[in-house]
């Protein structure tokens, strides 16, 4: 409840969590709202937002409903965003607890193959791998897990090895725990905290890749995106340009809704940690 | 397209039109063509190989068909729509065993030699017929090629060979390339390939890779002072939308090929300065074609091909996806083709609830969630319409009960996953119609084609009697009985749906005004633009 009191107390923290929830709703009602496939025609193609008010934001190249593809699309970019960045913060983790507190050879290899996949920049790797297995919604996810994990990793190292030092480690090794239940279940729960924090920045980068790749067309071609929505519009730009703004408008206000909200957060135990 | 009702698009859509008409007169005034000048053209690909005797493609002819002619180029007004290039005659035997072909006097290669016979029979007998893709198939029965003096040529063939088939394929098939050039060494591996050499009104001068390609002026051009223009550029604009904004900035003076996006023709025809030409593409059509997997168990069902022919709303696709830009189709042979279409053939309106009855009759009931079967849909990646026109369908196949998935594909995987795989239940497909069904239209539906053949029959479609009709008419020489022969290969297509024909459509330039002569053939942007010009 403190907690919670705390993350309010900032007005960006607010307006983060206000976007973030409108966001959750709009996933969640997308069924409720618009049942049936969000593809399908609805009604003559390119009509404008604001003139016909079954359609209020128009009609795309097709004669889909632009309003039911932006909700159904918040449902595909939640979903990618969030799977991805819990994949990203699994393998981080656990490649960064094991080299931290294994240290040594162990330590070195996995470290060396961190930093391999860190020197490849995270889109082109994401690019690569979409287009050799084929786009599809999990492909897609495990592309941008691959290419988000090396964060995770070396914070989780870096904190486990001052975690590793301390008395209570040594105290479980001495009643003779098993380096590896120290490891996750002595070690990995006091280092979580600097690595959750990423997790803002890691959602709302995986929300971009996943709207990047769809853009480029890689994205899996029968659900709904606001990176494919803003690419086919892109061939009408000049004459519909609200084809491209609307999704665009809605990726922007996503992305920044969770970094004010991760900001808030990281604020909130900021201050948790100050005061203790 | 015959429309009665008026609508805005059907108005803008006409008003283009007149646009365009307004703008004929204008050219046909201007008596004495400027000479001079360069002409800057959008290019929206760099092919890697620019030799139209070896790659008979489009792409390849938009920029090598100024520098490497052909025997003849196809006509408006011409005599069997030809009219003479490197040719001036030719004249076919009675008994289809040899065509003979008088040649153009004192034209010069680029290079300064002149062009004998023997340059003819050196192109016809090592480059088309064993290298070519479309003339592996209609110079497969050419054995030799006679040249009885400097200036003729008599191609003969093993097995008589339709004359009309030969004069259709002229215009894309015939790029006569320089024997003294490809004699020595593969002919696949020479440097000429990547810097043509021909004895058309322009030669290959430059190639930066990703900035342009430059053709300049053949003064030794045997045209009577042609050609007008100094220069061609062609601008590598690989993204379709800036070739617009090009236009308008002036950068180009000319976007061939729909470099413009269709849904900006309308906006961009007000653009003072700036003109939409239709015409000029009458002899390059393309066609949209749901292409088939035979080796599904339900699509090898005529029942389930005649719902899906029917589940298709050709008029939405018309105006909705090709904006008006394209006609509705019956079968294999486009309506706009003057020799062999017949309109005689069964048809399949758009008609939901008859396709439902059809499925439920042909034993595919509708499960609980209201789906009947699934199917794996690929739409060609090369047109952003094929790949829209694959968004439709499989709406129009849900409302049908049939759930299609999309594979989306780069090129390269696409044909891999169509024509060698076969990794595809419906693949939606451009062909491209050439004159004559026996060049590009009759190998769709053909069956014991090899593997890998990329626009071919692939779908595992066989049906004895529609190749018997196949081999019949491509050795039948009567002119009349052969069109009669391609006339029921129309009907017999549309009525056992090896693939189903959806819209036939061409494509769109947009020029500055000063450009001149443009569209003045059925196959201009792909002809040797020797009497195009620039009016400052």
């Amino acid at each position: 409840m403190n907690r919670l009191h705390r993350f309010f107390r900032t007005p960006e923290a607010i307006a983060g969590a206000l976007i973030l929830a409108l966001l959750v709703a709009m996933a969640l009602a997308a069924s409720l709202l618009f049942p049936g496939d969000p593809q399908a025609i609805a009604g003559p193609a390119l009509l404008p937002p604001f003139q016909d008010w079954s359609l209020p934001l128009g009609t795309d190249r097709l004669g889909r409903d632009v309003l039911a593809e932006l909700f159904h699309g918040a449902r595909t970019s939640l979903a990618v965003g969030l799977a991805a960045a819990a994949a990203a913060l699994l393998i981080g983790t656990v490649v960064g607890t094991l080299a931290g507190f294994a240290g040594g050879l162990i330590d070195e290899v996995l470290m060396r193959i961190t930093d391999a996949f860190q020197t490849v920049p995270g889109f082109l790797l994401a690019l690569a791998f979409v287009s050799i297995v084929g786009p599809s919604l999990g492909v897609v996810v495990v592309a941008i897990a691959l290419s988000a994990w090396t964060g995770p990793a070396r914070v989780a190292r870096a904190e486990v090895l001052s975690i590793r030092e301390r008395d209570y480690v040594a105290g479980a090794r001495v009643i003779g725990m098993h380096p590896i239940a120290i490891a996750f279940r002595e070690v990995l729960p006091n280092a979580l905290p600097p690595v959750l924090a990423l997790s803002s920045v890691i959602v709302a980068a995986a929300i971009l890749t996943e709207a990047a790749l769809s853009f480029l067309g890689l994205g899996d071609p029968n659900r709904v995106t606001w990176g494919g929505m803003i690419a086919e519009g892109r061939t009408v730009l000049r004459t519909a340009p609200y084809l491209s703004i609307v999704p665009g408008i809605a990726l922007v206000l996503t992305v920044l809704g969770v970094y004010l909200a991760g900001e808030g957060v990281v604020e909130s135990s900021a201050v948790r940690r100050s005061l203790s | 397209m015959p429309e009665l009702t008026i609508s805005r698009r059907g108005l803008l859509a006409g008003s283009a039109l007149l646009l365009a008409s307004t703008a004929l007169p204008a050219i046909g005034r201007a008596q004495a063509p400027k000479k001079g000048g360069r002409l800057i053209v959008a290019a929206d690909s760099e092919p890697r190989n620019l030799n139209p005797a070896i790659v008979a493609s489009n792409g390849v002819f938009f920029i090598s068909s100024k520098v490497v002619e052909t025997l003849a180029e196809a006509s408006f007004d011409g005599k069997d729509g030809l009219e003479p290039r490197l040719a001036l005659s030719w004249e076919g035997a009675a008994d289809g065993l040899s065509v003979t072909f008088k040649l153009r006097d004192g034209v010069k290669w680029h290079d300064g030699k002149p062009f004998t016979s023997a340059d003819v029979a050196f192109s016809a007998l090592q480059v088309w017929k064993p290298l070519q893709n479309l003339g592996r198939t209609v110079f497969k029965d050419l054995v030799a090629v006679d040249t009885p003096d400097n200036l003729t040529a008599v191609f003969k063939f093993a097995k008589p060979t339709p004359f009309q088939l030969i004069r259709n394929a002229l215009p894309a098939l015939s790029s006569v390339v320089p024997k003294h050039v490809y004699e020595n060494g593969k002919i696949e591996d020479n440097p000429a390939n990547n810097a043509p050499v021909g004895t058309g009104p322009f030669k290959f001068a430059e190639y930066k890779a990703g900035q342009y390609y430059r053709l300049a002026k053949n003064a030794d051009y045997w045209g009577m002072d042609e050609p007008y223009l100094d220069e061609i550029v062609y601008q590598v604009l690989p993204d379709r939308t800036s070739a617009a904004a090009a236009l308008e900035a002036e950068e180009i003076q000319l976007a061939a090929f729909s470099a413009v996006p269709l849904a900006d023709l309308d906006r961009i025809s007000k653009v003072p300065g700036l003109k939409v030409v239709t015409k000029g593409y009458e002899g390059l059509t393309y066609q949209l074609v749901v292409e088939i997997n035979h080796r599904r168990k339900e699509l090898a069902d005529l029942k389930v091909r005649q719902a899906i022919a029917h589940a298709i709303d050709e008029d939405f696709v018309v105006k909705t996806i090709f904006l008006g830009y394209a006609a509705s189709a019956t079968g294999p042979v486009p309506k706009n083709d003057p020799q062999f279409y017949t309109a005689d053939v069964p048809t399949y309106p758009f008609d939901v609830a008859k396709a439902n009855n059809l499925l439920d009759e042909a034993g595919y009931k509708r499960a609980d969630d209201g789906k009947r079967f699934t199917l794996k849909l690929l739409p060609a990646p090369y047109f952003n319409e094929t790949k829209q026109f694959g968004d439709y369908l499989r709406q129009a196949l849900a409302a049908i009960g049939v759930d299609a998935e999309i594979v989306n594909n780069d090129s390269a995987a696409h044909i891999k996953a169509v024509y060698t795989d076969h990794a595809f239940d419906l693949a939606v497909g451009p062909p491209v119609f050439r004159g004559d069904p026996a060049i590009s239209t009759t190998i769709l539906v053909q069956s014991g084609i090899p593997d890998g053949v990329p626009f071919s029959n692939q779908g595992g479609y066989k049906n004895a009697e529609l190749d018997a009709l196949i081999a019949k008419a491509s050795e039948t020489l009567d002119t009349a009985a052969r069109t009669e022969l391609y006339r029921e290969f129309q009907k017999k297509v549309a009525a056992d749906l090896p693939l189903i024909n959806v819209a036939e459509w061409s494509f769109i330039s947009v020029a500055r005004d000063t450009v001149g002569n443009i569209a003045n053939n059925p196959r201009w942007a792909v002809s040797n633009w020797a009497d195009t010009y620039l009016a400052r």
